[in-house]
């Protein structure tokens, strides 16, 4: 009755606003975007370099991707992390502090980042000082020097931030929707167990930068301005007698797809983490287009249906958002949201409520033709920076796509029907499939969501 | 660890960086041959109605932003209404003169463009990046808002409701919520208008009313205090004809006067301890009061500041997470919610960490004495000073260059509200290089005395070893 009420204001309102209304100026003739050309070759130990040209103003960005990362870790959690991390300790000629003085001197800061699939080394920096920096990138990638004096420093590191990240619900949420989902796949392992940091030494980060560092897991990509001659130069010498170590590993995860549902206690907390996932066609599938607008229309965007339902018209949550989460040969749709607790069970009844409405009825063209072009405005606004289209060529490389997924994206895009979109629904998301975790105060929301009816079948993992 | 709790948006999901790589932002360079220093393009005037309006071109990209900052920030909010601001920026979006709740955004949004708003000390902003054939719409669609809101009751409400959503989900749910960007400046500073809880009390927050809403708008929500700043691929002449017909329309209106926001000087260091229940490990801030904005000393401390703590190779940062391993990070600077020119009034220099227990907050402050006293004796090195502007440098073409052209509207935004003046933007370099090595050290000790230092402490609430969730 009350929600009715509150309807019905809002609408009281608008026609009010509506009655002496002035439309918006009509939006001008859209401009010519001309992507980036990009231009890749490959060694022949097996590293590839792509070259983008762009920018305005006189900058360069060089990173290095090497198609390594939790996934080759196995049981021991974080190891790539640690690993990776233990890059910047210095390498056989430069100390540390050296790499860092050496990076601030071109005017930018080292960067090191160990992922699922894809470890980034890179750095931007003054155009003039573009070879010395993939000097500096090649040099940390291929000469580490892993002292084992610092390792001790580095894992008290990574156990104080596992401890930060245990007390965080975001964190705590994700942990246990990764191990439901993809259980015991290196990617089902967030978090490391206690005590398991401590087992790792030196040998250990070596023994995994062994295995799984080399040229032919490695792309370097440069984006901005820059003299062609002398980086091309500078990149081949740094990286042509590199060794070329194993392929890539092909172990994509195996999502489940039975209806699972895990609550996780967090006394007194005012909020509740709900996190759900449901696998989807990953990019390598015809159907990724529609899936990713499907996503855009249920809660990928602030104006999508989810978002607006919990926040604009009930205010149970602050960004309720839905996205696409995509390993190579993988991707899951998940929705994310932190609610006010008491409307943990009302705000997961109108998310399946969404679902179930787009599975029942295609969208209007309207509402669709928005959601095309704001997707279309994204795709220029990203695609304006040297940065952003090095993104994504590093997606596009992961997942084996072809230029054409580049080029013909708008208009791939602009081909989905609203049929496609309902289809999407009907066969993927669906809540016989999903995986529910929330973390929140289970005295006061446990029986209100174990007692909806979606969930009266779940696993109670 | 995502121990910064600098996130301060409306959570309208903006998602421009989408990149799948952990890049820093890009870095960029000079043309050899020529003199040093950004050189943006800069059109400024003022309507009538005392509006300021900035335009800056660059038709690298086919997209334009947007920028409406009003003079009114966090800091002056009524007194019994903490948090006012913040919500009033929420209600900026939920209908206006000639567009219903939800519609200014979906406008934006189905026209392939990104839309947001923040809250900051001095300022409220909300700024769109859209494709550039859309500028006109947007501009409309501003100024429709300035023009006036139409807010129902149960608009208030519903946003009362995302908003105690908001904090819950950035303070008080989270380990380090607040730490130290909502705390410290209510430790270090006296005057209630630096030193009150800018989220607001929750109980604040349910108070609000709508007349309090109508009595916020017209006070501060006037064209006279606010600037409008375009920037991107755009035609001039065009863009003055649509700013002449949607802004220079809208009728003056009272300033409102400014009460005194300054603080007295700081003669006695201030300790506060205080549990946090959710964190796990200790945490330590320092926080000390710069230098007035704009004046050299200011800009002295800029490459203070960047000599002591911004990047790994940094003194503190040597010092405090490479040396002794106290943590894996010290974060911190002028301003934790912007920069050191995005304010107008006292300011503080922040650093802060999240150590183990083992370690007593007394010996990392030692570290950071030394630090501090190094460059109280004695002049930065060369080297220290090359790379200090080498740093701003590259920040600055960073921000000229950058697509999104949001840096640079949030610049050219705060020079035009604050110092009536946003082409400072090009004279930031020099004024830099201006500084006198013997000036660094001059500045710390005028402005980094333990005596003029404020110390938080946070305690952890949580048990250590809980492994399991």
């Amino acid at each position: 009755m009350r929600r009715l009420f509150a309807l019905a204001l809002t609408l009281l309102a608008f026609i009010a606003v509506a009655e002496n209304r002035e439309l918006p100026p009509a939006p001008g003739k859209p401009r010519d975007f001309a992507l980036p050309a990009a231009e890749t070759m490959t060694l022949a130990n097996g590293v590839s370099l792509t070259f983008i040209d762009y920018g305005s103003v006189p900058l360069v960005t060089v990173l290095a991707v090497v198609r390594t990362g939790n996934i080759d870790e196995g049981e021991s959690t974080w190891l790539a992390d640690v690993a990776v991390e233990m890059l910047k300790e210095g390498t056989t000629t430069r100390p540390a502090g050296d790499i860092a003085r050496a990076a601030a001197g071109m005017g930018g800061s080292l960067s090191v980042a160990a992922g699922a699939e894809q470890t980034s080394v890179g750095i931007s920096v003054l155009s003039e000082h573009a070879a010395a920096a993939a000097d500096l990138v090649a040099d940390v990638l291929r000469n580490p020097r892993f002292p084992e004096s610092e390792l001790p420093r580095v894992l008290a590191n990574f156990e104080r931030n596992l401890s930060v990240a245990r007390s965080e619900p975001d964190s705590v949420a994700g942990e246990a929707l990764a191990k439901l989902v993809y259980g015991d796949h290196p990617f089902g392992r967030a978090l490391p167990a206690a005590g398991q940091l401590g087992t790792y030494d030196i040998a250990s980060v070596r023994g995994f930068y062994e295995r799984n560092f080399g040229a032919r897991r490695t792309h370097v990509y440069v984006a901005g301005r820059y003299d062609r001659a002398t980086l091309e130069t500078a990149l081949r010498r740094a990286f042509g007698d590199w060794r070329e170590g194993a392929p890539p590993t092909d172990l994509p995860p195996k999502a489940s797809d039975v209806l699972q549902l895990r609550l996780i206690d967090r006394p007194g907390a005012p909020q509740s983490s709900l996190r759900i996932a449901v696998p989807v066609p990953d990019p390598a599938s015809a159907l990724y287009f529609p899936t990713t607008l499907t996503n855009s229309l249920l809660g990928g965007t602030f104006t999508s249906r989810i978002t607006t339902n919990l926040r604009e018209d009930k205010g149970y949550s602050y960004s309720p958002s839905s996205s696409i989460s995509a390993h190579r040969g993988d991707a899951l749709w998940i929705m994310n949201a932190e609610i006010t607790g008491e409307h943990t069970a009302a705000a997961l009844t109108e998310i399946f409520r969404e679902i179930e409405r787009l599975q029942r009825e295609p969208p209007a063209a309207g509402e669709l033709d928005a959601i095309k072009r704001y997707r279309a405005g994204l795709f220029v606004i990203r695609n304006s920076s040297p940065e952003g289209v090095l993104g994504q060529l590093a997606f596009m490389d992961l997942h084996g796509l072809p230029p054409e997924f580049l080029t013909r994206w708008v208009a791939n895009m602009y081909a989905v029907t609203p049929q496609q979109v309902t289809d999407i629904a009907q066969r993927f998301i669906l809540p016989a499939h999903m995986t529910i975790v929330i973390v929140g105060d289970l005295k006061t929301i446990a029986d209100s969501v174990r007692a909806l009816p979606q969930l009266r079948e779940a696993q109670m993992p | 660890m995502r121990n910064a709790g600098l996130r301060f948006w409306s959570g309208l999901l903006i998602a421009v960086a989408m990149s799948g790589c952990s890049i820093q932002p890009l870095k960029s360079a000079e043309e050899s041959a020529l003199p040093s220093g950004i050189n943006v393009p800069i059109e400024y005037y003022k309507l009538g109605n005392g509006l300021k309006v900035v335009l800056a071109q660059d038709a690298s990209a086919p997209t334009v932003t947007v920028g409406v900052y009003y003079r009114i920030g966090m800091r002056i909010e009524p007194r019994d209404r903490t948090g006012f601001a913040h919500l009033f920026e929420h209600l900026m979006f939920q209908g206006s003169t000639n567009l219903g709740k939800m519609e200014f955004i979906r406008l934006v949004e189905g026209n392939g463009g990104v839309v947001n708003g923040s809250t900051r000390f001095d300022f409220t902003n909300y700024f769109e990046i859209v494709p550039a054939h859309t500028l006109e719409t947007i501009l409309w669609a501003e100024a429709d808002r300035m023009k006036g809101l139409a807010i129902t009751q149960d608009n208030l409400a519903n946003q009362q409701g995302v908003v105690k959503n908001e904090v819950n989900d950035n303070v008080l749910n989270q380990p380090y919520g607040g730490f130290p960007w909502l705390s410290m400046p209510q430790l270090a500073n006296e005057n209630w208008y630096n030193a009150h809880n800018f989220y607001g009390d929750l109980a604040h927050i349910d108070a609000a009313t709508l007349e309090d809403a109508r009595a916020f708008f017209d006070t501060y929500y006037s064209p006279g205090n606010a600037v409008l700043v375009v920037a991107g691929d755009f035609d001039a002449t065009q863009a003055r004809a649509w700013i002449g017909k949607y802004f220079a329309v809208l009728p003056a209106r009272a300033q409102a006067a400014r009460p005194d926001i300054s603080e007295p000087p700081q003669t006695a260091e201030k300790r506060k301890s205080y549990v946090d229940p959710l964190a796990p490990r200790p945490g330590l801030a320092v926080a000390w009061h710069v230098p007035g904005r704009g004046t050299p000393e200011h800009y002295a401390f800029g490459l203070l500041d960047e000599i002591l703590l911004q990047g790994e190779d940094s003194a503190l940062w040597q010092k405090l997470v490479q040396q002794r391993g106290y943590s894996s990070s010290v974060a911190g600077g002028i301003n934790l919610l912007g920069n050191m020119f995005n304010y107008d009034g006292p300011m503080l220099w922040t650093l802060y960490l999240v150590h183990d227990p083992n370690v007593a907050p007394d010996s990392i402050l030692a570290d950071i004495d030394a630090e501090i006293a190094r460059i109280q004796n004695a002049p930065p090195t060369q080297a220290e000073l090359d790379r200090a502007l080498t740093k701003i440098r590259a920040e600055l073409y960073d921000l000229a260059g950058s697509s999104d052209h949001f840096g640079l509207v949030d610049l050219l935004a705060a020079f035009a509200l604050f110092d009536d003046d946003p082409t400072r933007i090009n004279r930031i370099e020099s004024e830099f290089r201006a500084v006198k090595p013997g000036m660094i050290s001059e500045v710390a000790r005028a402005y980094l005395q333990r005596s003029q230092r404020s110390v938080l402490i946070l305690e952890p609430g949580r048990t250590q070893g809980g492994s399991q969730p």
